[in-house]
């Protein structure tokens, strides 16, 4: 099952920053596709809910050194 | 509160005062010369305290195959202890952390500009259900259900006053700081404070199905576009980076200089250059939404930034749309007489212009209010229906009643049936033209046995408003379907620039196009239903009154969502101090990498003073960029 959920990350401190933590996103199991806004902080994420369990993306994102909040 | 909690939250200040309090004492220390050795400790010990954290992200960089700014920092403070520059490896790592823990703060407050308004919607909501009040979290209120608001609380839901009385502050919705009289019948939204009275709603959207929501959608997805300068910037940052990377590896094949080779790698990262664009932009579209006006987006912005010509229809924008009949003159019949005829044409009309001269008639015999339980109801017998009725498109409308015709319509109209217009009435039409005065001519049986003189009254900001933007040098026209005179008389009272009259709807489009062609950038302003298609063809469409309609929430390219004309020249300064606060902060990036590059290529800028550069000008542009936020 295809499943949607979001973040917001209030720290970004530049865009590269953001796009790292959307690649690290990416390499997760489990996750189809991934945005990553840096001006708003707003990180989407579609996965496959049999597979990924949304806690891991929060530890990929806290792996990046940022703090994700639930949106 | 608790020690352990505090620390995590402030993590990243903590390392950053403890690595650079550190940093300090170490460098004090190697002044003096007995202390060297506990000098190079103490300055290896702030690099690893601040430097623990970035060298973790390296870590995960390096494992998921990118190359971040974090893994240059690191690779530059390994590389720096270990060829015995103790200083700058503390230097570097603290200064790092100092610009990204500032960087990362000023960016939040960014963000956070928006949520207030978010945070501003209540839980929960007073909900009649089987006739009891009960509190439920509001996103659970049901289309249709009644909510109800005491005076001094936020109204939790969109929706139509059902019951009371009040003052609402809608500022969160439309930027207005007057606060707006609801009663029965009138919309309200989530977000909004009642002030006065109690209100009870009937729900129309709940939870996630609000204008304020939706308002604060589009703004994020306005935020989240890029405009046509970040995707140039970014295009040029993916080649930046691996430039500097050759450069840095040719760099030391070339000199063999370690320090050298480091320190272009640490200002490998193009900062400032992407920052300051998508910072100036968020600034100006949060600050726009927090003043009622929603903006689409960043290229819509710096579009609107170049604007110098503002175009307004005229009807709803700078008049209030609320037509009235001014005067009415008899020839050779009584004025009321004209009337009522007049309004027994128009009775099937649903012309505006049709609307008002039946209110007038209305008032000629609402002396008894027949509705016995003193109720609202006016009982509309005193026109009587035409027994045959026809619209002329543009002209007016042709009736027949009691056997005799009925022509009530402007000159084109009588010109069309070839009814004569004797001078004496076409001097007193002139004359109410020249008033500003829309004038209707009404005939019975090929005579004409009167004029109808309609106004719009001009809203009292209106001069103003024009004014506001000749100062900022912007051109002002007006578009208008009243004939000539009146458009004249009208442009004039307001002191606009220039005016086109006479126009059919697509003719409104066709001179917006001629404008563009002399080489404007043309905004247009309207309602954004009728002028829907004028203000696509604009370079920048502006609707008014947009909190209520969806329409023009969605397809305007900025959207006020009050009908407060004064955001006009608000919004057409905001776009063009934010395309120079693009164009400022693109140059100080540029400047201070040409800068940089150069200084690090002659010698002259070492590892700790290219970083510190380096920060600072990615500060310089945030903090910048953010005096949009306060525009």
């Amino acid at each position: 099952m295809t499943e949607h959920t979001q973040f917001r990350v209030m720290d970004f401190d530049c865009p590269t920053c953001a796009s790292t933590v959307e690649r690290a996103l990416k390499q997760t199991k489990g996750v189809e596709h991934v945005e990553v806004h840096y001006t708003t902080g707003r990180v989407e994420v579609e996965y496959d809910s049999d597979v990924a369990d949304p806690a891991d993306f929060e530890t990929a994102i806290e792996n990046q050194g940022y703090t994700p909040q639930p949106a | 509160m608790d020690i352990q909690q505090y620390y995590r939250k402030h993590r990243k200040a903590v390392v950053t005062a403890t690595s650079g309090l550190l940093y300090v004492g170490g460098w004090s220390l190697g002044y003096v010369t007995a202390f060297d050795t506990a000098s190079a400790g103490i300055l290896v010990l702030a690099a690893v305290i601040g430097g623990y954290d970035i060298a973790k992200v390296a870590y995960h960089e390096v494992r998921s195959r990118t190359l971040g700014i974090k893994t240059l920092v690191t690779l530059a403070a390994f590389g720096a202890i270990g060829i015995g520059e103790y200083w700058e490896a503390a230097a570097v790592v603290f200064l790092f952390s100092l610009g990204s823990y500032l960087e990362g703060r000023t960016m939040r407050k960014t963000r956070t500009a928006l949520q207030e308004l978010l945070e501003l919607a209540p839980d929960t909501a007073l909900v009649r259900r089987d006739g009891e009040q009960v509190e439920v979290p509001a996103r659970e209120v049901e289309a249709g259900e009644v909510v109800i608001v005491r005076p001094g609380e936020m109204i939790p839901v969109d929706g139509e006053v059902i019951e009371g009385e009040s003052a609402v502050n809608q500022a969160p919705v439309t930027g207005e700081s007057a606060p707006v009289h609801k009663a029965s019948g009138d919309d309200v939204y989530a977000g909004t404070i009642n002030q006065e009275g109690a209100l009870e709603v009937r729900t129309t959207g709940a939870g996630s199905d609000t204008t304020l929501q939706r308002i604060i959608r589009r703004v994020e997805e306005a935020q989240e576009a890029q405009s046509p300068t970040e995707s140039l910037i970014d295009r040029f940052a993916t080649y930046y980076t691996p430039a500097i990377i050759v450069l840095a590896v040719g760099a030391f094949a070339v000199t063999q200089d370690a320090l050298l080779s480091l320190t272009l790698l640490v200002i490998g990262c193009p900062g400032a250059l992407v920052i300051g664009p998508p910072v100036s932009i968020v600034s100006a579209i949060g600050n726009a939404a927090r003043n009622g006006v929603l903006m689409k987006g960043g290229e819509h912005l710096e579009q609107a930034g170049k604007i110098d010509l503002v175009a307004f229809d005229k009807t709803g924008t700078l008049t209030r749309g609320e037509t009235t009949v001014a005067s009415v003159q008899g020839f050779g019949q009584d004025t009321e007489d004209v009337l009522r005829l007049a309004a027994t044409a128009e009775t099937k009309s649903e012309h505006h212009l049709a609307g008002a001269i039946l209110d007038a008639a209305r008032g000629l015999d609402d002396t008894t209010d027949v509705a016995a339980d003193g109720g609202a109801v006016i009982e509309r017998t005193g026109i009587p229906d035409p027994d045959d009725f026809e619209v002329v498109g543009g002209k007016g409308v042709v009736a027949r009643h009691d056997g005799r015709e009925v022509v009530v319509g402007n000159r084109a109209l009588l010109e069309e049936w070839d009814v004569a217009l004797p001078d004496e009435i076409a001097g007193y039409v002139r004359e109410r033209e020249a008033q500003g005065e829309t004038a209707v001519h009404v005939v019975l049986d090929d005579d004409v046995i009167g004029v109808i003189g309609l106004r719009d009254e001009l809203r009292e900001v209106a001069p103003g408003v024009i004014q506001a933007l000749k100062d900022a040098g912007v051109r002002t026209v007006m578009l208008t379907g009243d004939n000539e005179r009146t458009a004249r008389a009208v442009a004039e009272r307001v002191g606009i620039d220039d005016y086109r009259a006479e126009l059919l709807p697509e003719d409104k489009q066709t001179a917006i196009e001629a404008f563009r062609e002399e080489g404007h950038v043309v905004a247009m302003v309207g309602d954004g239903i009728n002028d829907a298609p004028s203000l696509a063809t604009a370079d920048v469409g502006i609707a008014m009154g947009a909190a209520g309609t969806d329409t023009a929430i969605e397809t305007a390219d900025m959207a006020l969502m009050a009908d407060d004309l004064e955001r006009i020249p608000y919004a057409v300064t905001l776009s063009r101090a934010t395309r120079w606060n693009v164009i400022e902060n693109v140059s100080i990036a540029v400047l201070t990498v040409t800068l940089l590059l150069a200084g690090v290529l002659t010698n002259y800028v070492h590892l700790a003073g290219g970083m510190l550069v380096h920060e600072g000008s990615v500060l310089v542009v945030i903090i910048n960029g953010m005096r949009l936020l306060r525009y």
